[in-house]
């Protein structure tokens, strides 16, 4: 399988642009709570501009991120005056102005910044998650663009993007991601290691919410190209959850309880899908294995 | 109540961070914009408590932090870290820091973990 196979791409780059959208949308509605709507995420066509969405009616304020390792790329919100004038007194914890006619200080320019530096650093942990490896952000840049083309020419092009569009406080946001041949690649290995939960495309996507037209063939051609992946597989014990701030002070000897008492099934997970449970035994060579009991609903036995 | 240096790369996150501190009693002696700046300014301020941004241009959060840490290992400070950055928070906990706090936060919760961070020096006995 190629890595840039179309149908695979466009897998990686919705699958990159909903939870980046997710991520985002979050973010912001945590600022501006309640007056955040979602709108659609799409894959921009080669020959179309990724800005050409957003209405230009006066300038445009801009603030962008590139990672700094991990991966290659970058993300773009593009806010009108008002909007971002309305999300900088939101950050302030203020009702949006009546006025928005006079230019955007620079104490709200700095706090737009530190709003979408909230929005990327979720982003970019949702796209950790699904490459498998942790994702930094430089510090954002924050400008004004005066419509496309002055888009255009201050974000280097990149051969794939992937545009989200927002409502905040009444107005307008695109979210575009800057997405290059090596980003996809490595989209797509992640994707091909971790097997992806969805064993169909679609059924992936539509978990994450998101509606993808599918053309007559192109279904057959991506479950084809994923029944050869390899998924991981483990068995989990139980689980528990400690706070952020009281994990690092676990002393050696600590003791947690999980949620399972001795004599309870251990589930089985595929690429972070329950998808059976069993007991444990121990092989002849004295390794753990799984006795299936229950099997995505299905109940004959076997060992795994 | 102590004498803070605020560190973040935002002016708007150094103005929220500094009106909450002096709200909450406390006096702030310093400002930096970067890793570097906040080095320097901890030399000559001696503050007794520093908040440390995690992402800032040319030297982040937790490379300051360790090199803070190296230059007075009883220095205090509270990491101002965003969502999804939880990573780099556990990290700056295991280099020293004493708490943090997740943005956007409330004035209640940074003051509780300044509060934190400075009862957790004062209660190390003294070499």
């Amino acid at each position: 399988m190629s890595p840039l196979d179309p149908a695979v791409t466009t897998e990686a780059l919705m699958r990159l642009g909903a939870s980046t959208a997710e991520a985002v949308a979050k973010a912001l509605d945590a600022i501006c709570p309640e007056a955040v709507q979602r709108g659609d995420v799409s894959v921009v066509p080669g020959e179309e501009s990724p800005f050409a969405g957003f209405p230009f009616e006066r300038a445009a304020v801009a603030v962008s991120v590139h990672y700094v390792d991990g991966v290659t790329g970058g993300n773009v919100l593009l806010m009108t005056p008002a909007g971002a004038r309305a999300i900088a007194a939101a950050m302030g914890g203020e009702a949006p102005p009546a006025s928005a006619d006079a230019d955007l200080t620079e104490l709200e320019l700095s706090a737009v910044a530190e709003a979408a530096n909230q929005m990327f650093a979720a982003a970019a942990s949702a796209t950790g998650v699904v490459l498998g490896q942790d994702v930094e952000i430089a510090p954002p840049d924050t400008r004004l663009l005066d419509g496309p083309a002055a888009a255009g020419e201050a974000f280097e092009a990149t051969p794939h993007a992937v545009g989200a569009t927002f409502h905040a406080c009444g107005e307008p946001c695109r979210l575009v991601q800057l997405v290059p041949n090596a980003f996809v690649v490595r989209m797509t290995r992640a994707l091909d290691e971790q097997g992806t939960e969805q064993l169909s495309g679609d059924a992936g996507l539509s978990a994450l919410g998101i509606a993808r037209r599918v053309e007559p063939g192109e279904e057959r051609a991506l479950d084809e190209a994923l029944r050869d992946i390899r998924v991981r597989v483990w068995a989990e014990l139980g689980r528990t959850r400690v706070s952020l701030g009281a994990a690092p002070e676990l002393p050696p000897g600590a003791v947690l309880e999980l949620d399972r008492k001795a004599d309870d099934p251990v589930d089985l997970y595929v690429n972070g899908l329950r998808f059976a449970s069993g007991r444990l035994v121990l092989t002849e060579e004295g390794e753990w294995a799984l006795r299936l009991e229950e099997v995505a609903g299905r109940t004959k036995e076997g060992v795994i | 109540m102590a004498r803070v240096l605020v560190v973040d790369d935002a002016a708007f996150m150094r103005k929220v961070l500094t009106d909450a501190l002096v709200a909450g009693g406390h006096e702030v002696v310093g400002e930096a914009g970067d890793g570097e700046a906040a080095l320097a300014a901890y030399r000559e301020l001696a503050p007794e408590l520093v908040t440390l941004d995690i992402t800032m241009p040319t030297k982040d959060g937790l490379a300051t932090l360790r090199e803070l840490i190296e230059l007075d290992p009883a220095a205090r400070v509270v990491i101002c870290s965003a969502l999804g950055q939880e990573t780099k928070v556990l990290e700056a906990i295991k280099a020293g820091a004493k708490d943090f706090v997740v943005k956007p936060f409330e004035r209640e919760r940074l003051l509780g973990a300044v509060a934190k961070a400075l009862g957790q020096a004062s209660a190390t006995p003294a070499a």
